[in-house]
């Protein structure tokens, strides 16, 4: 199962290579003040996903706040999402974020996606982990119950 | 890494006098003793000398047993070695209570160390250790006799012949690779140089084999790799987060993460499916083995938050461990059986001991993630990203690394032959 998810990753970055236009959504939890996600999972350009993460607006504690502009940077077409602490339940607003990824991703067929999950310092590794697949997850259900193709979503974890 | 080193048993006329030295607490005012630079007794090198006893006075300053009195104010050299050439006055001016004395010699690449402890007062020896082997081996050999120091003085053997290995970002950018340093903190290694994310080292009971999760094929799977031939290789294809290796080395119990589900399960160490030990949709991760091998600490989310839980291998029972707190996780069980370390969040992050069998626990230190040593008398723990070492107590706590990057997820090895 895990095997078909590194192949799925090595095909996003084929999409890429073909068409300039793998998104990725970063799952970000409220609070987190730097992400990085790491050099292996570089996109070719370098602005691919993993730059998705950095200078992530620091929200108050347990709020549930807007994320900035994920995918490819400002101004690219999808969303990141937060969470609250210890929690991998999707607010409203982040329902809200994910159908309106879901539109673009409807609009965008050749696109796929991986889902990466991240939690912050305050918690602590290893069930930052654990809890950073539990939110990608979450998201990735929602995304395929709003329709979809399970084959289009990869998620991977990255915790702090 | 793990070479052969040869140590001859105390002969008879190193026998041991008797302690009067008081056995103190770590983290008290320490015991005052004097280490003293090796003599050279044949061979260059006289820097091994002082190497041997740096070694030394840094291990016996981590354990918080004892107060190492600087080597500038040494009267006597190291020339001097049997009770008779000693001038105990030297010493007990200096306020020592005890003292390191020893020599070297150097043939070609072989080693020879000889070097007692003295009880300063007494004028009397506490005992005394012949060690061979090569060169490179004078670090260990400090470190054996660091904890035969321990044992001399404490009635149990020391934990410094062994190694922590950690997770850090020093070389740079933004991967983490594994290290693996001796317990001053100054020999550090690195291990992985494959320049993205490597964390969850754990050892296997021989300390020759590391386990970790790599995200170089994709997600985190678990790689073993042989630090004596270097192999390293996929252990399971599934992805997880910390696996520990039984008391025995039969078995390695291992959270794996299929699809955001997070269980334990046990698997050989050559990556067969032993057996599953927890199923459902909550968090369950970060196993610890009981020394006895049969029941495994572990964390779960199954109440609403995570909390540390002991499960019965054989039966599959489990039980919860931790009510104090919403937020308790990275448990540790002493291999002493009679602890369990586990890392709190009140506000920042505590390191905690509890009884396996419940009641209060105790706070260490501040602190996450904590390992124990071999003896179970200290803890390992990241506190702002750097390894200290805390006597299990708290009453000691000593910075090990700093300064090179972030340093995380340590893992005490037992002792090393």
């Amino acid at each position: 199962m895990k095997e078909g998810s590194a192949r799925k990753m090595r095909r996003v970055r084929g999409w890429y290579w073909r068409l300039g236009c793998v998104l990725l959504i970063t799952v970000l939890m409220s609070g987190c003040p730097k992400k990085t996600p790491p050099p292996s999972e570089a996109g070719p350009s370098g602005g691919l996903g993993p730059g998705l993460g950095e200078g992530n607006i620091p929200p108050s504690e347990g709020d549930i706040t807007k994320g900035r502009i994920g995918g490819q940077g400002e101004g690219g077409p999808l969303q990141d999402i937060h969470f609250a602490f210890d929690s991998f339940e999707l607010s409203s607003e982040a329902r809200d974020i994910l159908r309106s990824n879901n539109d673009w991703l409807r609009g965008n067929l050749q696109a796929k996606v991986e889902v990466e999950g991240h939690c912050d310092e305050r918690g602590t590794t290893e069930y930052n982990l654990a809890l950073g697949a539990k939110r990608a997850k979450a998201a990735r259900d929602y995304l395929v119950s709003l329709g979809t193709s399970p084959e289009r979503l990869s998620t991977i974890s990255y915790g702090e | 890494m793990f070479l052969g080193l040869t140590v001859l048993l105390s002969a008879p006329s190193l026998a041991d006098a008797q302690i009067k030295i008081e056995v103190p607490e770590p983290g008290g005012a320490g015991i005052p003793i004097a280490i003293s630079p090796l003599k050279n007794l044949g061979g260059e090198n006289q820097r091994l000398g002082e190497t041997f006893a740096d070694v030394v006075a840094r291990d016996l300053d981590l354990s918080g047993y004892f107060k190492v009195i600087d080597r500038g104010a040494y009267i006597e050299g190291p020339d001097s070695l049997s009770p008779e050439e000693i001038n105990f006055q030297n010493w007990s001016v200096l306020g020592a209570l005890a003292l390191m004395k020893g020599g070297f010699s150097l043939d070609g690449d072989t080693l020879t160390v000889e070097v007692r402890l003295f009880d300063v007062a007494q004028r009397k020896q506490l005992g005394g250790k012949r060690y061979h082997g090569e060169r490179k081996d004078l670090r260990r050999i400090a470190h054996r006799f660091a904890d035969q120091i321990m044992l001399f003085i404490t009635g149990e053997l020391g934990p410094f012949n062994s190694q922590i290995a950690f997770v850090s970002n020093r070389a740079g950018g933004r991967a983490k690779e594994i290290y693996v340093t001796d317990l001053t903190g100054a020999e550090i290694t690195q291990i992985t140089r494959d320049r993205t994310l490597n964390l969850g080292p754990s050892w296997n009971p021989a300390g020759n084999v590391l386990t970790y999760f790599s995200y170089k094929q994709g997600g985190p799977y678990p790689h073993r790799l042989d630090l004596s031939s270097g192999r390293d290789s996929r252990l399971y294809p599934v992805v997880g987060y910390r696996s520990q290796w039984s008391p025995d080395g039969a078995e390695l119990a291992v959270s794996l993460d299929q699809g955001g589900n997070s269980d334990l399960f046990l698997i050989s160490p050559e990556g067969r499916l032993i057996q599953r030990l927890t199923e459902g949709s909550d968090i369950a991760i970060s196993p610890t083995w009981s020394p006895d091998g049969r029941e495994i600490a572990f964390c779960s989310n199954r109440s609403g938050n995570p909390q540390i839980y002991v499960i019965n291998v054989n039966t599959g029972r489990s039980r919860r461990l931790t009510f104090k707190g919403d937020y308790n996780t990275s448990p540790a069980w002493s291999p002493k059986g009679d602890l369990i370390a586990y890392t709190t969040r009140t506000g920042g992050f505590h390191i905690m001991t509890i009884s396996p069998t419940g009641g209060d626990p105790n706070e260490v230190t501040a602190g996450e993630d904590p390992s124990w040593s071999p003896d179970g008398r200290y803890l390992v723990v990241s506190q702002r990203r750097r390894l200290y070492v805390a006597s299990k107590d708290g009453r000691s706590v000593k910075q090990l690394t700093g300064g090179g990057g972030d340093d995380t997820s340590p893992a005490w090895s037992s002792r090393l032959e």
